[in-house]
């Protein structure tokens, strides 16, 4: 179809690029009461941009060849009264290796993610809890071409576990979410560290902060913490915000801003993840970016417009989103870890407070790096040791200059969808518990 | 369409069957600063075939375009009898009901120049840069979206509908002497092209009003106050404290949060949803498994009185089906979901709620309204204090947090200036999707609740 795309605004446009994506996504979810839902989604999405006397439009559509006329006509639309803008498409080159299928998860039937899904929610079932357990996986292409000559094909396919467990009878515990994803089947392992997971979440007894109601204490982020507490730094180094925008980390590129232990990359190239890819949507080649280099801004992420706006490369990291422009966007985001393991860092903190997740909910500004977020599961650690879950918990203070002087950072990196992060044991933050 | 749909379940072995197309025609315009970004059109079409048998669960398939719909809804069936499901799905009864809403629309969004979508999309943009010397970036994306109907059932039901919305987001950044604040804001109207265009001005004055404002705000002082909330703030809170929680065996809802009987508020608390409102972005003359909506009271007078229900969960319940079985998507499950949710009026002004108020804070729209089990969040998006009874100087960060029942049992007055909302949400909930909902309500105090040290 990409050909057969391209060929229809050829000698009508400058240039043109297109991306089609096919994906077969087959979902089963168990409920509480043992009732099976299954279901299926097939789709085929194509993507195009035209360059039409200086100005860009886009289109995108899920009708098939048939469609093509129609997103021919809408892209040309599109450009009469979109951007103005230079754009320059890549070129072809060497295409890196990066594992983004896995056979097994692509043969999964329903038959085998019943069996997944069974097996956890059995796992994780005890008499006073109520359990959901969903599977899920998807296969599909990823097709990508443009007037210049780029034309690169990928299969992807993704997998992925994962449970809701409410608690019957103990006060005020939220829902306690689980999940994990890749290219592949989780394995037993996999299974077995979230029913680890929810057991640790749920174990520990009622606690009260001995400080009242609000105090500034020393925090211990465990990887899913880290994952939303560091959302202001993503928005921070990509697109837009960090080359034209309002990032706090705009110009500072190699300035050291953060605690030397703080190294960050983007991670195209690791194999069978959720971000995993060869190429981006735009036909630019992926590579490893470093964006934080022992506390040096190191990199910022750009796609093809934001490259162009911008007068910089495209680091490869375009995403296309149905009905909507080309997105900058990260692949897999890497915090690499410490030295320390979650037990040193609990002791190096000694009094304070330990996070398991946070919400960030709608409405928090990312690009100042100000947030007050709920901490849903948050325990009071005393001499070292987990005392008690904490309830009604509230995060807040200014996520750069946390990352400015960090207590230390974990080894015990986990794959979080996209995300492979160490727990963060932060200096000192505000906390305060809502009545 | 109607005969391919219903010659599709003809075919079907399914014990119940249910076919669903929706096509989405959409305009956008995003404006960044001065310059265009992107100005696009798109159009999609797909569907669902979902089914269930005696003794099975559910299988659905969702599928693009309108080819072979009786080969989806096969497909649906094997997934259903695959799930290997220990609990059948029961669905409540309802009236086989033919309906059609497919009219033409006037004034249709389909028929605007895309060159002229743009020029009102730049007009904003101007107009919120020349607003005030201190907005130093801006951000405009104006939208609209037809979308169309048709839904099968193999009991007999058929639903045609034909809607459209249009809505504007504005977004302004506001920068004096190196302080940096940002305020937003959108509208969101059901109908043709120019109606949804009206409010457009005033929100764009609104919103780089606020973000002015908060340049000189201060941070709300942590502590206990007695609060008022506007439409808007009260709105946002009854959807996410009430109608939201108020949906029994869905992933992750806890069915005991709003149990039937249970009194959660004071007498003056009437709450419920009502996808029948005339005009808002959320109404619809039928839910996606074709039962006609009805308003639903899901507290009365401070007691839980009801729920919103699909077929499934009413059967569940030994309750009748609401009408609020809701696609999240376009190839996903009906799931049940708000709507247009409501506190019903009460009784004096906003000048009523405030006298007599020493020391207070006003919470003026919301930026965000979350809730985990029964833990509520309320960001609002802008707030003043009150003092002596009057409304005095703007404060930020204000946030309200606290368990559902302790935050309802504060309420202490309802005015009686009930407005919907036309800023129209989204409401986005795990693997049931996305779907735009609207609240509508009066002015609401609250006596003693705690403001925590938010962000917003």
């Amino acid at each position: 179809m990409i050909g057969r795309l391209l060929a229809a605004v050829s000698g009508h446009v400058v240039a043109a690029d297109a991306l089609v994506k096919t994906d077969d996504t087959l979902s089963l979810a168990i409920s509480s009461e043992g009732e099976t839902r299954v279901g299926r989604s097939r789709t085929e999405t194509a993507y195009l941009r035209v360059l039409r006397d200086g100005r860009v439009g886009y289109s995108s559509g899920s009708g098939g060849d048939a469609e093509i006329p129609e997103l021919v006509g809408r892209a040309m639309t599109s450009a009469a009264a979109g951007e103005e803008l230079d754009l320059f498409l890549p070129v072809p080159a060497p295409i890196p290796e990066v594992s983004t299928r896995s056979p097994q998860a692509a043969a999964a039937d329903a038959g085998e993610l019943d069996g997944l899904a069974r097996m956890l929610l059995e796992r994780l079932q005890r008499g006073n809890r109520r359990v959901e357990a969903w599977a899920e996986r998807s296969i599909g292409l990823v097709r990508v071409g443009n007037s210049r000559g780029v034309l690169v094909g990928y299969p992807v396919s993704m997998a992925g576990v994962g449970a809701v467990v409410e608690s019957i009878g103990v006060a005020s515990a939220p829902p306690c979410r689980v999940f994990t994803s890749g290219s592949d089947l989780p394995t037993l392992n996999e299974l077995e560290r979230l029913v680890a997971e929810v057991d640790r979440r749920l174990g520990p007894p009622i606690a009260e902060l001995s400080s009242g109601r609000a105090a500034r204490l020393p925090v211990c982020l465990a990887p899913r913490a880290v994952s939303a507490f560091l959302r202001p730094l993503r928005a921070a180094l990509t697109g837009h915000q960090a080359l034209l925008g309002d990032s706090p980390l705009r110009g500072k590129l190699g300035e050291q801003v953060f605690d030397a232990r703080l190294t960050v990359i983007d991670d195209p190239l690791a194999p069978g993840r959720p971000g995993s890819r060869p190429i981006d949507d735009e036909g630019v080649v992926s590579r490893r970016i470093p964006l934080i280099d022992r506390g040096r801004v190191a990199g910022f992420l750009a796609d093809l417009g934001v490259g162009a706006r911008a007068m910089v490369p495209s680091t490869g990291h375009g995403w296309r989103t149905p009905n909507a422009p080309p997105r900058v966007g990260m692949t897999n985001f890497r915090v690499l870890p410490g030295p320390e393991n979650l037990a040193t860092l609990l002791t190096m903190m000694g009094t304070g407070v330990m996070i398991d997740e946070l919400d960030w909910g709608a409405g928090p500004n990312p690009n100042s790096g100000s947030i007050a977020l709920r901490a849903p599961w948050a325990y009071l650690v005393e001499g070292g040791a987990v005392r008690g879950r904490l309830e009604g918990v509230v995060l807040s203070g200014n996520v750069f200059d946390a990352l400015k002087e960090l207590g230390g950072v974990g080894n015990d990196s986990t794959w979080i969808g996209a995300s492979c992060l160490p727990s963060l044991l932060l200096s000192e933050m505000a906390i305060s518990v809502s009545g | 369409m109607k005969d391919r749909l219903f010659d599709a379940l003809s075919r079907s072995r399914a014990g119940y069957t249910e076919l669903r197309v929706r096509r989405i025609w959409s305009t956008s315009v995003l404006v960044r600063d001065r310059s265009v970004e992107s100005a696009s059109t798109a159009s999609e079409t797909g569907g669902a075939a979902r089914c269930c048998s005696p003794g099975t669960g559910w299988g659905l398939v969702g599928f693009s375009g309108t080819e072979r719909l009786d080969t989806m809804a096969l497909q649906a069936h094997e997934l259903s009898l695959a799930g290997a499901s220990r609990q059948p799905v029961v669905l409540a009864p309802i009236p086989v009901r033919v309906h059609d809403a497919s009219a033409a629309i006037p004034d249709d969004p389909r028929e605007v120049p895309l060159a002229e979508k743009r020029q009102q999309a730049e007009s904003l943009a101007a107009l919120l840069a020349a607003s005030d010397r201190r907005i130093a970036s801006t951000r405009v994306l104006c939208r609209d979206e037809v979308v169309e109907t048709w839904l099968a059932t193999s009991e007999g039901t058929w639903v045609h509908e034909l809607r459209s919305e249009v809505s504007a987001a504005v977004l302004a950044v506001a920068e004096e002497g190196g302080n940096v604040e940002r305020a937003l804001g959108s509208v969101r109207i059901q109908g043709g092209w120019r109606n949804g265009t009206d409010g457009a001005d005033a929100l764009v004055e609104r919103v780089a009003g606020r973000s002015v404002e908060r340049l000189h705000a201060t941070p709300v002082r942590s502590g206990r106050y007695t609060v008022v909330l506007d439409q808007g703030a009260t709105g946002a809170l009854v959807h996410r404290a009430v109608t939201h929680l108020a949906r029994p065996s869905l992933p992750g809802a806890d069915p005991d949060v709003l149990p039937l009987g249970t009194r959660i508020g004071p007498e003056c608390v009437t709450v419920g949803d009502d996808p029948t409102a005339l005009g808002l972005a959320a109404s619809s003359i039928s839910d996606d498994e074709g039962t006609g909506g009805r308003r639903t009271v899901v507290i009365q007078n401070g007691v839980v009185v009801g729920h919103l229900h699909s077929r499934e969960t009413a059967a569940a319940g030994r309750q009748a089906p609401t009408g609020h079985a809701r696609a999240g998507s376009l190839r996903g499950a009906p799931f049940p979901r708000a709507s247009n949710s409501f506190l019903a009026q009460g009784q004096g002004t906003l000048d009523d709620l405030i006298q007599g108020i020493s020391l207070g804070v006003y919470l003026i729209d919301a930026l965000g309204c979350e809730s985990a089990g029964d833990q509520i969040a309320l960001r609002a998006g802008s707030a003043r204090m009150i003092r002596h009874g009057r409304l005095a100087e703007p404060v930020k960060g204000v946030q309200i947090m606290g368990g559902l029942l302790p935050l309802l049992g504060r309420v202490d007055a309802v005015a009686e200036d009930f407005a919907w909302d036309a800023t129209g949400g989204r409401c986005r909930d795990g693997a049931a999707g996305v779907v735009p909902v609207t609240s509508g309500a009066p002015h609401l105090r609250l006596v003693d609740v705690a403001i925590g040290e938010g962000i917003s």
